[in-house]
């Protein structure tokens, strides 16, 4: 398979601080690409360059073979474009939507209308559409949202965290929708920082963090990064400082990470390590009060590669 | 292109949807022409019962004073006319051009002698041919007035020339009584000289815009001159909005260029306006009768001139302005300067000179006076250099804002 999109050396500076610093993927046509990472690791500023939006200050991104340095207009009509926020004017109904961004990628006439037509019904919202976007609810918003990008059926979609903010009913809704769209032939490139969607949905992967990328591959690829290592998930009431530091110590605990009210140990063998962990915890006073041995997932290789969790 | 009118309409549609905006479009705009132009009563025609007129007597002989007399005497006439009685004719007849006196009586100085003489006497009457119904009335008294007066004063002189013939006494006796009063010695003069309504020589004198304009008609002016503006705030709200909500951002993703966005949303604004101008137009001629004049196309290139001058301020204020506050605060200010110094408000030529070089740079200005001067009775090739200058100014803006406007 070629690859439509080819992401070189990227680098994208806003002042002094660089947002993407050397970024390099490339996306197989047909593929789900994801691009997971925290918040402010980069993913917009990456999907801002591949649209067009921002110019690259170093490096360069080809979709189809255009350059954004040079084709920008050919580049465009290659894409469909998710973004993060709801773009949408809410004055407007959501047929009137879908119809205007329909006409800004060239359709009209019964084309249009067809366009829009299968475009409501994959949002669900078909017998909605007379009705003003301002009056429907978050994800219905977000359907009509990533409605938009697809009228004109591009090659390749960016999705900028299309869910979100929504309810688990119009999440499900998204995810399947994804795959709908995927398996008609379209190439998705799908940023967040959820790891479960990632894990559903996307072929291959690469971790951001910091304007850089991290790891990437496939998720067995990725699980991999933290070979057979066993994930320790401890829910105690309170895990100070001291005790954070204590636990690292412990032989055989390769990474340790705390959230509210858990703590996260990484280890080769978790055998070894559970009852050490438990007496250092409680002997310092943290209650615990769960304790859960889990297989590595792309949290746990997020946690071995950056030492802190990806909801931070 | 046709990206620049998709985005035109979907541009006019949105700003239309927004009640706010409708009701400072339209609402507003309406309610000040009607307030403003009833609140401070009307000079235009048809109208009241106190109709202010002035007589300037010139004349050296006695008969002036008779005429005076006479018209300032009658009741029936003081409860029709203002009557100001002065010296100064200089200054009453600028006050008719003006248009604080309807009309004028100056009588020459060689009245009683041409009177005496029986030759054509030459009164003066003035009026202001924008109140030619109340004007004409005026006339009509005087007229009647001398017709009545040359019968009573050439009876009077030959009574008088007849009582002196038989009894040396002096004369004066029935000339006393005055012309208005009909109560005289009825001998019936042998000839009379043709002292009829010909002899009055009425000199309509060309008034100037306020003092011919009623004021309703002046507000539908000022008013939809300045509220023609208005639709270019809403405009540059609705940039700042799609900037922050990312419409915009999402435009620039599409095929689309940036000068068909920016050219789309402009020409949105010039429909929204066009819009405006046609329910204002048709508006205030419907509910308050207003005449814009003899040609309603130069009316109508006029308004669409100050609609595009509209679509071009928008772009500066969204170029200015980063949020709908900052916008809200700019736009009615700049607005209204842009109304007061051009004539929204208090005619241009009550304004002092040196308000000219904000005058020059106002839109509002150039739209004002032309629609004034069409309802005048100018045609399009007289408001030529005001649709220009609207034009012009609107380019600057929309120069401007494009230089200066930020898309993300
Ligand atoms: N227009 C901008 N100006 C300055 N800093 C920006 C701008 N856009 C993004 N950033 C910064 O760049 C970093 C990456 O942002 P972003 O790409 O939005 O991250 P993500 O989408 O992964 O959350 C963040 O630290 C953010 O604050
Ligand atoms: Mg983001």
């Amino acid at each position: 398979m070629a690859s439509i999109v080819e992401v070189t050396d990227l680098v994208k500076r806003f002042g002094d601080f660089t947002a993407v610093d050397g970024v390099s993927f490339s996306i197989e046509e047909g593929e789900i690409f994801g691009l997971l990472g925290p918040n402010g690791a980069g993913k917009t500023t990456t999907i801002s360059t591949i649209s067009c939006l921002l110019a690259p200050d170093g490096g360069d991104v080809t979709v189809g073979g255009h350059s954004v340095r040079s084709d920008v207009t050919a580049v465009k009509r290659e894409l469909g474009v998710v973004p993060q926020e709801i773009a949408l004017y809410p004055t407007l109904s959501a047929g009137e939507n879908l119809a205007f961004w329909g006409r800004m990628y060239g359709l009209s006439g019964a084309a249009l209308k067809k366009a829009v037509d299968d475009a409501l019904l994959l949002a669900g919202l078909e017998d909605r559409s007379k009705e003003r976007v301002e009056k429907y609810s978050g994800g219905m918003k977000r359907r009509i949202n990533i409605a938009a990008g697809i009228l004109h059926t591009p090659r390749v979609l960016l999705m900028d965290e299309p869910t979100v903010g929504i309810d688990p009913q119009s999440r499900n809704h998204i995810l399947e929708t994804v795959k709908e769209l995927n398996g008609k032939g379209m190439t998705v490139l799908y940023t967040s920082h959820y790891m479960e969607e990632v894990e559903f949905l996307c072929d291959r992967i690469a971790i951001m963090d910091h304007g850089k990328i991290i790891a990437m591959g496939t998720l067995n690829e990725l699980r991999a990064v933290v070979g057979g290592m066993d994930v320790v998930d401890v829910k105690v009431e309170s895990v100070s400082d001291l005790v954070l530091e204590q636990v690292r110590a412990i032989p055989g605990v390769k990474q340790a990470t705390r959230t509210e009210d858990a703590l996260q140990v990484l280890t080769p063998g978790s055998g070894s390590v559970l009852g050490k962990l438990v007496a250092t915890l409680e002997s310092e006073g943290s209650h615990v009060t769960s304790i859960a041995v889990t297989e590595p997932n792309l949290e746990s290789v997020f946690l071995h590669l950056t030492g802190k969790s990806l909801r931070d | 292109m046709r990206n620049l009118l998709t985005i035109a309409r979907k541009e006019a549609t949105v700003i239309s949807r927004d009640r706010v905006a409708l009701l400072i479009m339209l609402a507003m705009p309406l309610a000040l022409i009607f307030i403003l132009g009833s609140a401070l009563g009307s000079i235009g025609e048809g109208d009241s019962l106190s109709i202010d007129v002035a007589i300037v007597n010139e004349d050296v002989g006695e008969t002036g004073k008779l005429f005076v007399d006479g018209l300032t005497s009658s009741k029936e006439l003081a409860a029709l006319f203002n009557i100001d009685v002065s010296n100064d004719a200089a200054a009453v007849r600028a006050d008719v051009e003006k248009g604080n006196l309807t009309a004028a009586l100056i009588i020459p100085s060689n009245l009683t002698e041409k009177i005496t003489a029986g030759e054509p006497i030459g009164l003066e009457v003035i009026q202001d041919p924008g109140s030619k119904i109340a004007g004409g009335i005026w006339v009509s008294v005087v007229k009647a007035g001398t017709a009545n007066a040359s019968a009573q004063i050439i009876a009077g002189k030959v009574l008088t020339e007849e009582l002196a013939a038989a009894a040396g006494a002096g004369a004066g006796g029935p000339r006393a009584r005055g012309p208005g009063a009909s109560a005289g010695p009825m001998l019936t003069p042998p000839q009379l000289p043709p002292m009829t309504f010909d002899a009055v020589a009425v000199r309509e004198i060309e008034a100037k815009v306020d003092a011919r304009i009623s004021m309703i008609s002046y507000y539908a002016a000022g008013m939809t001159g300045m509220f023609l503006l208005f639709g270019s705030m809403f405009g540059a709200f609705s940039f700042v909005q799609e900037r922050r909500e990312q419409t915009l951002a999402r435009m620039l993703s599409t095929p689309a260029s940036r000068l068909a966005i920016v050219g789309g949303k402009a020409i949105g604004v010039l429909m929204i306006g066009v819009g405006q101008f046609t329910v204002l137009f048709l508006g205030t001629r419907l509910l308050f009768g207003v005449d814009w004049g003899q040609s309603v196309a130069a009316t109508l290139m006029i308004g669409f001139a100050e609609a595009l001058a509209a679509a071009g301020l928008a772009m500066t204020l969204a170029a200015l302005g980063k949020t709908e506050r900052s916008i809200g605060g700019i736009a009615p200010a700049a607005i209204m300067l842009f109304a007061a110094t051009g004539g929204s408000m208090v005619p241009t030529e009550q304004l002092p000179k040196f308000l000219l070089p904000v005058q020059v740079i106002s839109p509002v200005y150039w739209t004002v006076n032309g629609f004034l001067d069409v309802m005048r009775g100018a045609t399009v090739a007289d408001v030529l250099p005001n649709i220009a200058a609207i034009l012009a100014i609107g380019a600057a803006l929309f120069a401007f804002g494009v230089w200066r406007l930020r898309f993300e």
